[in-house]
């Protein structure tokens, strides 16, 4: 019926599942957070502009400040940009399966496209600098 | 008895195998729709109207209250009806694509039925609020144009 595994940790954290694992723990961790951050902020929106008419509440304060925090902004763009870019690289594979002989060459690809377009605007946005 | 179980079991692979399929569909279609607004919003809004930050929310998510702290004239390019079901289209392909990939995660995690099954259908009540609010930010209180 369940196809929950019983590990302990130990064999969890000694689990060498290599690319293919994290790259499923990532975007499983992105797509949560990104869940959870559109689900605050259309409550934070909400709760703005249905429940007390655009003027500040607790309710809508204390939502944004968390998701407007520095860490939270960092976390967003790493979840959105991975998600989407794991993601496009998952249907390519589906849609071609001949691809499939290069799936090893897929993630450092994807790696290469990811990590500049993440770490120059996290960096940005980490030291404060606005641009435009 | 035995085909009644079956034909049960076929049906729900066949919903999976929809859903399977519309992550996929949604996922791409979700990239091509940030993809346009951005563009738009680099056409339309000008250079030097919209800082970094303006765009990306306004690629994340094309409502006017996204740009109404640049220099952009929000009325009428950032803000009229076809945004507004733009960003209803959007809204409806994310919240389905999450709430799905939410559905998936718990049928992994959860091992009593009964437990899951009440959380899908909590589940369910929050997609059907999520949509809710989506539609009355997007038409009420941004205001129909």
């Amino acid at each position: 019926m369940s196809k929950l595994a019983r590990v302990t940790l130990s064999q969890f954290l000694t689990y060498r599942g290599g690319q293919p694992m994290l790259a499923w723990l990532l975007h499983r961790i992105a797509g949560i957070g990104i869940v959870l951050f559109v689900g605050m902020h259309v409550l934070a929106a909400f709760f703005l502009y249905g429940v007390t008419g655009g003027t500040a509440n607790t309710v809508a304060n204390a939502l944004t400040e968390f998701y407007e925090s520095r860490p939270m902004q960092i976390f967003i763009l790493f979840a959105v940009l991975y998600h989407g870019i794991n993601g496009l690289r998952i249907v390519v594979l589906d849609m071609w399966p001949g691809l499939h002989r290069f799936h090893r060459e897929a993630m450092w690809l994807q790696w290469a496209v990811f990590l500049p377009i993440f770490l120059i605007p996290a960096f940005l946005i980490a030291l404060g600098i606005k641009i435009g | 008895m035995a085909a009644h179980i079956g034909s049960s079991a076929r049906s729900r692979s066949k919903f999976e195998l929809y859903m399977w399929f519309f992550t996929r569909v949604s996922g791409v279609l979700m990239l091509v729709l940030g993809a346009y607004s951005i563009i738009y919003a680099n056409l339309i809004g000008g250079p030097g109207m919209m800082d970094a930050a303006a765009q990306t929310r306004w690629a994340f998510f094309p409502i006017s209250f996204h740009v109404t702290a640049s220099k952009v004239e929000v009325e009428p390019n950032f803000q009229n009806a076809f945004w507004q079901f733009y960003g209803l289209l959007l809204f409806l392909l994310a919240a389905t694509h999450g709430t799905n990939g939410i559905r998936v995660i718990l049928k992994d995690y959860v091992r009593q039925p009964v437990l899951l099954a009440w959380l899908n259908a909590l589940l369910f009540i929050v997609w059907l609020s999520m949509l809710g609010a989506a539609v009355y930010l997007l038409f009420v209180a941004q205001g129909v144009s």
